[in-house]
């Protein structure tokens, strides 16, 4: 933040003050969101009694291990990607050796780190994976039948800011700092975005599996 | 012979709806959907998808928010399957056609645009709840498509025969237009004609403290008596101490649930437990 109010340049915009503000929306964001989506659960008067814990954590159980649901199994392909897709998404950035340089330059806090090479094959992976989703929403007839732009939209946001920052790392294809800043920046898009588009089922998943696992169970149904 | 050649070609012909190119079906005539439709106005419209679903619930709004359009759906739809996998019947395809684009066009659809929504909705689904057994966030596909069929039934738009049936449970509170003379007749018939066979058979109406209260479905004193002849006959064999509501409200089935009419299944449910609080029976032994 200081360093920008002494030398304004793009760089130290994006490095400082948009980066507050793209965490102070995405966390702040977020928490609205399923305040106000529990506040809206409460209003329906049909929901709340059969919610349980035990079978929410059950359902979260089959569905957040791979090839522990019907479904998984059945699509064994899909099952790999998307897990190997998110796993890349969520836990790259948090863990990368950079980002954990830039944590400690800004406040002198660093925890793990993955290995270097590790990173990048996890980011290929993610680019990869991003470009599966794209053939698929246009090649499989019944995705295509549902894609909207917005489909699009969202997958770009969340490939824009490991291509760029595989492209940053490697030196690739423009200046190094103009990819790095295109990154920082695509990065604070992606944060702000998420509570704000349908990237917001991260947490929406666990709230609408806990009201399906809990549905099922009073069925006396699996829901996996 | 020109008017069965004729009738076969009509099978043959095709309707393309106009909003989605994909949606290819065969002509089917059906007078509740084809004649109910010169009844709608836009204002009527619009003003009943708001009321439905213009407030948004919790269950509209996490389907709507959190469906990434991932299509994982699809194989759970028997529709789909057993079509060739034509895109237009995957449940996630169905919802698409109908709550996303009313939506998208903030309740302003046409009367044509509401036909389409009643054949998907009413007779391309059976809400069996499968899709949300392999969607991977267990979204609440068939309640959305409930929702949809009860913006159909507020417009009046639904094929003919389900009509009718929402209809006599509205009336009468069984589907098959049943009067409570009429049940009282039947039941008592169906006693006196069973007794050749079994001796003691009888068929209890209205008897309290009975630890068991049968409730069959419409057809089973209407059109298939043979049903209520044989529980008789099982409940004597096996020593049950049983009965049937005297009452209106002995249908245990709901064609009001199909068309998502509200209040008539909270009617039907209502009644079923005041006949059963009235007789103070233990079990409600429901049919099928």
């Amino acid at each position: 933040m200081y360093d920008f109010i002494k030398d304004p340049t793009l760089y130290n915009l994006v490095r400082g003050p948009l980066v507050w503000i793209a965490f102070i929306i995405f966390i702040g964001g977020s928490i609205y969101r399923v305040k106000s989506f529990i506040d809206l659960v409460k209003k329906d008067k049909t929901i709340m009694p059969f919610i349980s814990l035990k079978y929410t954590l059950r359902s979260l159980f089959h569905w957040l291990i791979p090839f522990n649901s019907v479904n998984w199994r059945r699509r064994p392909v899909i099952t790999t990607v998307t897990f190997l897709f998110h796993l890349g998404l969520v836990f790259t950035p948090i863990f990368l050796l950079s980002h954990n340089i830039l944590w400690r330059e800004s406040w002198g806090i660093t925890w793990w780190t993955l290995p270097e090479g590790l990173a990048d094959i996890m980011t290929l992976v993610v680019i990869f994976c991003c470009v599966f989703f794209f053939l698929r929403r246009i090649l499989a007839p019944e995705v295509k039948f549902v894609t909207f732009d917005s489909d699009y939209l969202i997958l770009f946001i969340s490939f824009a800011p490991f291509m760029t920052g595989f492209l940053a790392y490697h030196q690739l294809l423009l200046p190094h700092k103009t990819m790095v800043i295109l990154h920082i920046l695509f990065g604070e898009i992606m944060l702000i975005a998420i509570p704000f588009t349908r990237l917001a089922h991260m947490f929406y998943f666990f709230l609408t599996r806990s009201f399906m696992g809990s549905q099922f169970a009073l069925w006396h149904t699996r829901d996996w | 012979m020109a008017v069965k050649n004729a009738a076969k070609e009509a099978v043959k012909e095709k309707i393309i709806s106009k909003d989605f190119k994909e949606y290819v079906r065969d002509v089917n005539p059906d007078k509740g959907l084809d004649e109910t439709i010169a009844r709608l106005t836009p204002e009527k419209i619009e003003k009943t998808i708001k009321a439905v679903i213009g407030g948004r619930s919790a269950r509209i709004k996490a389907v709507l928010e959190t469906c990434i359009h991932c299509g994982l759906c699809s194989e759970a739809c028997q529709w789909y399957l057993s079509n060739d996998k034509d895109p237009t019947y995957a449940p996630v395809a169905k919802m698409r056609m109908t709550i996303w684009e009313m939506l998208k066009r903030d309740g302003k659809v046409d009367a044509e645009f509401i036909k389409q929504c009643a054949r998907i909705v009413f007779t391309e689904c059976n809400i069996c709840h499968r899709c949300s057994l392999y969607c991977p966030y267990g979204l609440d596909i068939t309640f959305i498509i409930g929702m949809v069929r009860r913006i159909c039934f507020l417009l009046g738009v639904i094929p003919q025969r389900q009509f009718d049936q929402a209809q006599a449970h509205i009336a009468t509170q069984n589907q098959v237009w049943m009067s409570q003379n009429d049940w009282l007749d039947a039941v008592q018939w169906i006693e006196e004609e069973s007794g050749a066979d079994f001796k003691d058979l009888r068929i209890p109406i209205d008897k309290e403290g009975a630890e068991v209260m049968f409730l069959p479905l419409g057809a089973e004193p209407k059109t298939g008596t043979y049903h209520l002849e044989r529980t008789a006959k099982i409940m004597l064999v096996a020593g049950v101490n049983w009965t049937v509501p005297g009452k209106d409200t002995w249908d245990s089935s709901s064609m009001s649930m199909f068309v998502r009419d509200l209040v008539t299944m909270q009617r039907i449910v209502r009644g079923l437990y005041e006949n059963a609080a009235r007789l103070r029976i233990k079990k409600m032994m429901l049919t099928e």
